[in-house]
């Protein structure tokens, strides 16, 4: 069972998201553990392992990287960093030069630059995520065509990486 | 101990919801449909959170150990809660007050904080925590003549050691606990019964000791806590000490370890929490205080002083609050309401402050002090399937801090990050690094700092008899979970061989299970003897609660039943009442494992009938209207880009 099986959605890669969330709340409402509260040891024990695996698919769905996995290893697709093509060195180059500039603005304090950098990144991200909603409806489940997608995928991991990194040094102007 | 008096035969065990404070305790259950506080004789609902350890060996809970704190400050303890789960070499400990904390005698002592209390007695925050549970449940008793189980609040902020400590406590106090409830959500659920409004919400909670911001979204019933923040050591606590240090200046005292100096500095802090419940309503307050060396000495406290004073404190719940709106990716003009929670919210200068940090007035309709207590009484209720309508309620909470293990180079690598809802698991695939190893010891951590040593320690977990192997064949899987109370279990398996592990777990913080069954001993009057009647008390009420649930699910899911089934199930119930009926407390663990048994496939067929439903129940619509509306490339990404 993966995410999508779990949900009980159709595996895509251009979920709607509040879709998604239904789904997520209706199963909660059906098998958290606070229905189950005065329950029999089995049964409370089922409900907490379903809940944990409604609540983890509800993570992966949300997380276009995560999701995009997910699918990639539905049709058989090996995914993980070291499984996959090394990313080009110009995708390299480039993240290279935006995390200089983001640790720049950080030192800076300069909270203008984090969000032109922020825009800047996900516009990136934008267009990468039509690239892959394209690729998967386009792919019809041919592992050569899901395979040319990866170096995307890799794309969508420095981004994230960025933004994560991006999101800790707001925390910290935060205070 | 009176535990038979709980089982009245006459009155059916009621469910209490319990709010177990810093500075006060209250315990609640549900009357009519509505929460209400339960009173003492003097007509309060409040307990002061003050215990007095009597040189007798006599324990006084409440307004009345309050009143002894002045003549005896190491021996009354206040403000517990601060050191719940936390070490003796905790920075709470080096801070204004007056305890006598014992000496750590080696590594093991020094899990937990103890304080001296006479010249003979030391005990734990969990003990003197589980004093104020028995008193408050005694109280719950006097009005409802048999207490059932109960849920506890925590704060949202609380670690994994704070909550088991909590738990501990209750156990020790026996209560059967039903869940741990955190407090903003037990809020937000005493307002959204009370108001029936739907929308966007942020709790905002200053209490005593404790402080949690919780922005939650409140759909029909449906409580989905989006992000909580906060600091486990910020309250009300913090003003008074602010205060009591200027005072004590004034008083020309040197604060020492002498008792005549504890005790003016509880003569200080206790003027300076009279002095900030004046300034509520007055704008200056005249205080009197004695002099050392004689004579007295009047200080003017201006409101303006004390706010001058507390600004820092207040600014440090707004780093929290700024925090926790975007964690949860909203801004503060998209909140529908504010929840003020916590006695410290009357303080005026915290009101003004969290109306322009959200650009809108707070909700107050509802007793700051009480709410928690009254969202725990509903929870209580729901959880114990008292309520009629309960059926639509659904809290759905986070973990509050990421849990983390330990890496090489003393990296904490995220398994769970913060804000995950729960309950929730991961798992994690390890190798071994040496021919033949058969342990592996794992640091769990709980933080959000880069290095495990910048977080908080959880435990050690010793992994065993993993089968010998060439370094780096074995594949240790260890999964984490996290329950609906917040805490965290650990388990392994070695995915090779399939070969469950053993796991040792050794705290960093706290007590072990062995010693709080010590200490319940220790409690008891009659030792092992209390302990089987309590324990044949616990073990009827599970199995006729088992029972009834069993028999409410045979009225509805007949229609799973296999040929046979009702039969076997029907007369696993006979077994199970006759065993109750014998009052063997062995032999009703032995049929209620069986009638488990009994009904377990049947319970999988329920369980995965509920789940197609709800998959089926919108989900037929849901997916003829996803093929429908399979929106174009550019609505997606205007929804992604929303997202972040």
């Amino acid at each position: 069972m993966d995410a999508f099986d779990t949900l009980g959605l159709e595996p895509r890669f251009d979920l709607d998201l509040a879709e998604v969330e239904a789904r997520h709340l209706a199963l909660s409402a059906t098998l958290h553990p606070d229905r189950f509260a005065a329950a029999g040891p089995s049964e409370r024990r089922m409900s907490l392992g379903k809940a944990i695996e409604v609540n983890d698919a509800w993570r992966v769905l949300r997380c276009p990287v995560r999701r995009a996995e997910s699918l990639l290893v539905r049709y058989g697709v090996p995914v993980g960093e070291t499984l996959e093509p090394r990313p080009s060195q110009d995708l390299l180059i480039e993240m290279l030069d935006v995390r200089e500039e983001l640790a720049g603005a950080r030192r800076a304090k300069d909270k203008a630059a984090l969000t032109r950098l922020a825009t800047q990144m996900r516009a990136k991200e934008a267009a990468t995520t039509v690239a892959l909603t394209h690729g998967f409806s386009t792919a019809n489940g041919q592992t050569a065509k899901l395979e040319a997608l990866l170096p995307e995928l890799g794309k969508l991991r420095y981004f994230r990486r960025f933004f994560e990194e991006l999101d800790a040094i707001e925390d910290e102007l935060l205070s | 101990m009176s535990f038979l008096e709980i089982f009245d035969p006459a009155a059916s065990p009621r469910p209490i919801g319990i709010d177990l404070g810093t500075t006060n305790s209250i315990v609640a259950r549900m009357r009519d449909g509505d929460p209400c506080a339960i009173r003492d004789c003097d007509g309060e609902a409040l307990m002061p959170s003050a215990v007095f350890y009597e040189r007798s060996g006599r324990v006084i809970v409440g307004r009345e150990a309050m009143r002894m704190a002045a003549a005896h400050p190491t021996d009354t303890i206040v403000s517990a809660k601060r050191f719940m789960g936390k070490g003796a070499d905790d920075p709470e400990t080096q801070r204004l007050g007056t305890f006598d904390f014992a000496t750590p005698e080696g590594p093991e002592d020094a899990r937990t904080v103890r304080f001296r209390v006479g010249p003979e007695r030391v005990v734990t925050p969990v003990e003197v925590s589980a004093e104020i549970l028995k008193a408050l449940r005694q109280l719950a008793e006097d009005e409802l003549r048999s207490v059932g189980a109960a849920v506890i609040t925590v704060p949202a902020y609380f670690d994994d050691a704070q909550r088991q400590a909590t738990k501990d406590a209750g156990k020790l106090a026996g209560l059967e606990v039903l869940r741990l409830l955190n407090e903003p959500t037990a809020a937000a659920l005493a307002y959204g019964l009370d108001q029936k409004q739907n929308g966007l919400f942020a709790v905002y909670d200053l209490g005593g000791g404790t402080f949690d911001v919780t922005i939650l979204r409140l759909d029909d019933g449906v409580f989905q806590v989006k992000s909580t923040g906060g600091d486990s050591a910020l309250g009300g606590d913090d003003m008074d000490r602010a205060l009591a240090e200027v005072l004590l200046r004034a008083m020309h005292v040197v604060v020492d370890e002498s008792l005549a100096s504890r005790e003016l500095v509880r003569l200080a802090l206790d003027a300076a929490r009279q002095a900030k419940h004046a300034l509520t309503e007055r704008t200056e307050v005249d205080l009197s205080l004695p002099v050392k060396g004689g004579g007295e000495t009047t200080v003017r406290v201006t409101r303006e002083d004390f706010e001058a004073l507390i600004a820092p404190i207040v600014a440090k719940t707004g780093v929290a609050c700024r925090r926790a709106l975007r964690d949860a990716g909203v801004s503060a003009a998209e909140l529908n309401g504010i929840i003020l929670v916590g006695g410290s919210t009357r303080v005026p200068h915290v009101a003004r402050f969290v109306a322009e940090l959200f650009g809108k007035e707070p909700l107050g309709n509802i007793d700051p002090d009480l709410v928690v207590a009254y969202g725990a009484a509903i929870q209580a209720d729901l959880l114990a399937g008292e309520a009629a309508n309960g059926a639509g309620i659904l809290l759905l909470d986070v973990l509050p801090l990421s849990l983390g293990i330990e890496t090489m180079g003393g990296v904490a690598e995220k398994v769970l990050p913060r804000n995950t809802t729960i309950p929730a698991g991961a798992k994690q695939v390890f190798t071994t690094y040496t021919d033949n190893q058969t342990g592996f010891e794992l640091h769990i951590v709980q933080g959000e700092r880069e290095l495990a040593a910048d977080c908080r320690s959880l435990a050690h977990f010793t992994l065993r008899g993993i089968p010998p192997m060439v370094a780096g064949m074995a594949r240790l899987e260890v999964a984490f979970k996290v329950d609906a109370d917040g805490l965290l279990t650990v388990a392994a398996k070695e995915l090779t061989t399939g070969v469950e592990q053993e796991i040792l777990v050794k705290p960093s913080y706290g007590l072990t299970d062995d010693e709080v069954e010590d200490m319940l001993l220790d409690a008891l009057e009659y030792g092992e003897s209390d302990m089987q009647l309590r324990q044949l008390a616990e073990r009827k009420v599970e199995a006729e609660r088992i029972v009834k649930a069993t028999e409410q699910a045979l009225t509805v899911d007949t229609l799973l039943l296999e040929p046979g089934e009702r039969e076997h199930i029907d007369s696993a119930i006979a077994d199970v009442r006759a065993a109750v009926l014998a009052g063997n407390s062995a032999l009703i663990q032995a049929r209620v494992e069986d009638l488990d048994q009994a009904t377990k496939p049947w319970a999988g067929r329920r369980m995965d009938f509920a789940i197609a439903k709800a998959i089926r129940g919108k989900g037929v619509d849901d997916l003829d209207r996803s093929v429908a509306h399979a929106r174009g490339v550019d609505a997606h990404v205007d929804e992604h880009a929303r997202r972040r």
